[in-house]
């Protein structure tokens, strides 16, 4: 995918976050947009972080691993907020607008981002599907912790 | 919505002000009877809010600590933020509420991404907060050289310095400058900063266009629509002397000015206002961290149920035999 | 590709909307997994308070008396009249909005109604309302909110969203403590039974058999036996673990999870290796087995019953005085509430170290002492012989608790432990730590498994700052010295930051300790092996 200039890339992430940073109420988006600081505006920050990545693999080698790490950062937070599963991972398709808008370009040469652009949203579906199981992973070692040195008191007991 | 109503509100309130006191028709009511009702609701309110929340008693010794505990004598105690004493206290609150230390403390991380460097708006805030309330004091203790005749030496001195940058022919004074650029600034914050504009409600912009009012209407009569001075201060003294008078031609700004002035002491006590009187009293901070070396008196402190060794001896008699463990009674 | 673009700043330009309608509607949906389940009527009945029933949040009715409004109304006049704290804070907020980005669960939900500004208005509109001359005239120009079911319902919603962790009050410029506020807004939700389980439950258990977890005498005993047991398996030294023993020096006291739990339990066998060492003469309390106290999470009255018994236990006992376990919120109560309470202690003596001498002035009142005091004291006077090497497996940061921190200033002590008994020790970001702390998100009794999902965004600041320390200097322990920490921190670092587990301070001492007439011990206290015999036998 050549001749994507770093400014035009750098435009889209922008958008794009402007776009994720709005599945929030509005007085919130705007904190989450303007505080810089990553200690005081976690979710700002995987944001900031993760969507230049995605940017640059859509336009670049779309790296598997780098891709879904990338969304892990944001669905990781998205999957435990109130959002409904396709609000969650819904925001990869603000992609497609955004790209026409941007590229202005006519429907067909996008075809090849599209198609990527529908790989990210299964993978983000795959991120949040395992983020929701290991909500009831954690919940489940959480339990087996508190229980736990009893549960070696009664095996030991039972053990003779 | 609320900002619109509230400006309005300001305004109607000087509109009617200033056509009063161009009839001249009400200017005994806004020159004597406004003035002093104002002085009793601003007194009385005020003395009533304060003695109420002296009256409710502090049950609990709750300072928020803000550093390290006095414990070892070899660590490093955090004296001022984590007083024990009354004299650390004293300071801690000294610079509360001269320098707004608590405001002052969003530091910011030294990790910013990003080219652009946003400062923190915090410090913004603590800085207009301080301009504006300090700007409010000097240009009160200025006002006494209408209510003291003769005008006191630090008056005039604090005139002096505040009118440093001698620039125009009313001398130009910096106060002045600085209480409305500090009120305009935290107004637009109000407006522009999406969780402040979120919790603002009516009242909150009725206390800032009151007092952008106030400092406006006073700075339009000292450099723009002069009053008469002399009779400004012969209104002043008569009030102060319980022998008001209202000399004509004092000029309707300043009727507006003087209305504005006795609305915001009549608000006052009604109004967030008075968390200058509450910040000397909140327990958070006005306590020293001393609760584990002086014991803290609970005035209202009750007997409660409780569960005694003896009954809980007496349940769990067997099973505290069966384990071996002392009892009180075999 | 065309590259005949708009400007960039053309592109960026966006709109945000701050929502219309403000906040004043009170409606809230309860979805699973962000808010606790009601207190089981036997919980309620067995401390005597109001209105027990089945009811679950998500009803419709939630079976308040008919009079509902009225004991609130009367509850919160009679709290103004007894609390200065929650008169002024009602009264003096200039809602300049210096808090609203300091909560953690406001970080982590993206919920406007979680600003500790905001969560405070939601009573402080009703108070504007019933009880102040202009909200009466002017209802809600003055910013006065009617008091209705949904708001009451709100209430619940938003006051069991906030872990009393205080760093709001650190950041006000008049010390608003939201914490406070949401103390009296649950005493008042207690009027008319409206309460959540795992604040109940625990305390009805600490009320009958003197611990949270409902561990009764015989059952404490086997824990600690156990726990002996196993220390001697790991160190070749039998200790010895007094309980109920009358006579002895001092009294020590734990939060009920060091002896049931992991990773407490590392902790607890961290105690007993350092107590033997220097041959304290101390005792446990199988009556005052519990130092952590869920009556702070709903109200005085409770924490006063629940703490009742330390002092009771100490008196009967005849100790001198009395040692603290590492536990957050007990702490606040130990530190805080216990003298006034319970007191005053003059049964008990000025606590003096038996080892140093030293006088813990500090305590001189409550007679009672952090066991970080205690160690601090020990290592500072060259008391203990330690090898910090035992734990190279572990590269540490430690994690202020919110009540030990903000509500004692507990922050050097730890610390200078850590120093001394780790080699690798990373701070976290300077904006997270000691008194600007983040909260793990699982206090003030919202710890419990079905609140998961608030949790998580709760914890999210925190873990974001391990995040960065585990990224930047390969940090793989956190070490704290709070018991609901140490349940709680684990579930949300492996969800979060998996990589890094969670220990206590005291685990770390006992690692590095080296005990008089141990056997050649060749693991931790977890059981695994030290890095240096382990790269010896590698060899
Ligand atoms: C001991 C005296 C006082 C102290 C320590 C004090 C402190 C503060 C602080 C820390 C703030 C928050 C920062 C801000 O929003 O600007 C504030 C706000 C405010 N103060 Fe004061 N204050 C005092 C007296 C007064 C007086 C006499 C007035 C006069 C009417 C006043 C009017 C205001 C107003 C209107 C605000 C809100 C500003 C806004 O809306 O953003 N204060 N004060
Ligand atoms: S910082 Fe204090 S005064 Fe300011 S909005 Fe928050 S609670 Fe109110
Ligand atoms: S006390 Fe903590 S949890 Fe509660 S509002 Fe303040 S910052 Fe948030």
């Amino acid at each position: 995918m050549p001749g994507i200039s770093p400014q035009t890339q750098q435009a889209i992430s922008e958008r794009w976050r402007a776009a994720i940073i709005q599945t929030y109420p509005g007085l919130t988006a705007e904190f989450l947009r303007q505080e810089k600081d990553p200690f005081r505006n976690p979710v700002g920050a995987a944001l900031r972080e993760g969507i230049p990545c995605l940017v640059a693999e859509l336009f670049g080698a779309m790296d598997p691993g780098k891709v879904s790490q990338a969304l892990e950062g944001i669905v990781r937070i998205r999957a435990i907020q109130d959002f409904s599963p396709k609000q969650a991972v819904g925001f990869v398709f603000e992609l497609r607008d955004i790209l026409r808008d941007v590229l202005r370009a006519p429907e067909a040469p996008l075809g090849e981002l599209h198609k990527r652009i529908d790989e990210m949203a299964l993978v983000a579906f795959d991120v949040f599907m395992r983020c929701r199981e290991q909500v009831y992973e954690v919940r489940l070692s959480e339990a087996r912790r508190a229980e736990g040195f009893r549960k070696r008191m009664v095996s030991r007991d039972a053990g003779g | 919505m609320s900002v619109f109503s509230s400006l309005i509100l300001v305004l109607v309130f000087a509109a009617l002000a200033y056509a009063g006191g161009l009839a001249g028709s009400s200017r005994w009511f806004m020159g004597v009877i406004l003035p002093y009702t104002a002085i009793l609701v601003f007194l009385g309110g005020l003395s009533y809010r304060v003695l109420r929340w002296a009256k409710s008693p502090v049950p609990f010794h709750i300072p928020t600590t803000c550093g390290q505990q006095k414990s070892l004598p070899w660590l490093k105690w955090s004296w001022l933020e984590n007083p024990q004493s009354k004299g650390g206290v004293l300071l801690r609150m000294a610079l509360e509420v001269l320098l707004f230390r608590s405001l002052f403390r969003n530091s910011r991380a030294q990790f910013l991404d990003g080219p652009r460097l946003r400062y923190g708006e915090e410090k913004f805030l603590w800085l207009s907060a301080l301009a504006f309330h300090w700007s409010l004091l000097i240009i009160l203790i200025r006002h006494l050289r209408f209510f003291v005749s003769p005008v006191p030496r630090f008056v005039m001195g604090l005139e002096a310095v505040d009118g440093f940058f001698q620039v125009s022919a009313p001398q130009l004074l910096v106060t002045d400058v600085v209480i409305l650029a500090a009120l305009l600034f935290l107004l637009q914050r109000r407006l522009r900063n999406p969780q402040v504009r979120y919790i603002s409600l009516f009242t909150d912009y009725f206390a800032l266009f009151l007092l952008l009012g106030i400092a406006f209407s006073g700075v339009l009569m000292r450099y723009f629509f002069r009053v008469d001075l002399e009779r400004v201060k012969e209104v002043a003294l008569g009030l102060v002397t319980f022998s008001p008078t209202v000399p004509a031609g004092v000029g309707p700004l300043f009727f507006v000015h003087l209305t504005l002035v006795s609305l915001l002491l009549i608000y006052f006590p009604f109004s967030k206002l008075v968390h200058m009187g509450g910040i000397f009293l909140s327990p958070t901070r006005n306590l020293a961290n001393d609760s584990r070396v002086k014991r803290h008196v609970n005035p209202w402190d009750y007997p409660v149920k409780v569960h005694t060794y003896a009954e809980w001896e007496e349940e769990f008699h067997d099973k505290i035999k069966a384990a071996g463990l002392p009892l009180e009674r075999e | 590709m065309s590259e005949a673009l708009p400007k960039h700043e053309e592109l960026v330009q966006i709109r945000y909307d701050v929502p219309r309608n403000g906040w004043r509607s009170a409606h809230v949906d309860f979805r699973k997994g962000t808010y606790s389940y009601s207190a089981a009527p036997k919980n309620v009945q067995y401390l005597g308070m109001a209105n027990p029933r089945h009811w679950r949040p998500t009803d419709k009715d939630w079976k308040l008396p008919p009079d509902w409004k009225q004991i609130i109304l009367r509850g919160m006049k009679e709290r103004l009249e007894k609390f200065r704290s929650f008169r002024l804070f009602m009264d003096i907020c200039v809602r300049c909005g210096a808090c609203a980005d300091k909560c953690h669960f406001y970080l982590g939900s993206a919920d406007p109604k979680n600003m500790p500004v905001l969560r405070a208005e939601l009573v402080r509109s009703v108070y504007r309302r019933y009880f102040t001359a202009s909200g009466r005239l002017f209802r809600g120009l003055a910013g006065g909110r009617e008091l209705t079911e949904d708001v009451l319902k709100e209430w619940f919603y938003y006051f069991y969203q906030c872990t009393e962790c205080r760093r709001c009050s650190v950041f006000c410029p008049f010390g608003i403590d939201t914490a406070e506020v949401t103390m009296i807004v649950r005493e008042l939700l207690n009027l008319v039974g409206v309460n959540t389980n795992w604040v109940l439950e625990p305390a009805a258990n600490c009320f009958r058999t003197g611990n949270h977890l409902g561990v009764q005498p015989h059952g404490f005993k086997d824990s600690i036996d156990f726990a002996v047991d196993e220390l001697e398996e790991l160190t070749g030294i039998r200790v010895e673990a007094p309980i109920n023993k009358k006579g002895a020096e001092i009294l020590f006291v734990v939060p009920s999870a060091d002896y049931f739990a992991t990773p407490h339990y590392y902790t607890l066998l961290g105690y007993l290796a350092l107590f033997h060492e220097i041959g304290l003469d101390y005792t446990f309390s199988a009556y005052a087995s519990e130092g952590g106290n869920f009556g702070l999470f709903n109200s005085h009255e409770l924490m006063k019953r629940l703490n009742n018994k330390i002092y009771a236990e100490a008196k009967r006992l005849g100790v001198k005085w009395i040692l603290g376990g590492e536990c957050g919120h007990m702490w606040r109560v130990l530190h805080q509430y216990m003298d006034t309470m319970n007191g005053p202690a003059d049964f008990l003596e000025e606590p003096v170290s038996p080892v140093t001498g030293t006088r813990f002035e500090n305590a001189r009142s409550t007679k009672m002492v952090h066991i970080c005091e205690l160690t601090a004291d020990l290592i500072h006077n060259g008391k203990l012989k330690l090898d910090p090497s035992h734990n190279d497996h572990w590269r540490v940061t430690f994690h202020d608790s919110c009540n030990p921190a903000r509500g004692m200033g507990l922050l050097e002590e730890p610390r200078y432990i850590l120093r001394n008994v780790v080699n690798h020790f990373f701070e976290m970001p300077e904006n997270t730590i000691r008194e600007q702390t983040f909260c793990c998100g699982s206090g003030a009794g919202l710890g419990t498994d079905e609140n998961i999902e608030m949790r998580l965004r709760g914890g999210l600041p925190r873990a974001n700052a391990v995040k960065y320390v585990r990224d930047k200097h390969g940090v793989n322990l956190l070490t704290c010295i709070c018991a609901i920490d140490k349940a709680t921190l684990p579930t949300l670092l492996e969800y979060w930051t998996p990589g890094v587990e969670v220990g206590g301070v005291h685990e770390l001492v006992a690692n590095a300790l080296v005990m008089k007439g141990e056997k050649d011990r060749t693991t931790d206290l977890r059981g695994e092996p030290f890095p240096a015999k382990e790269a010896a036998v590698h060899a």
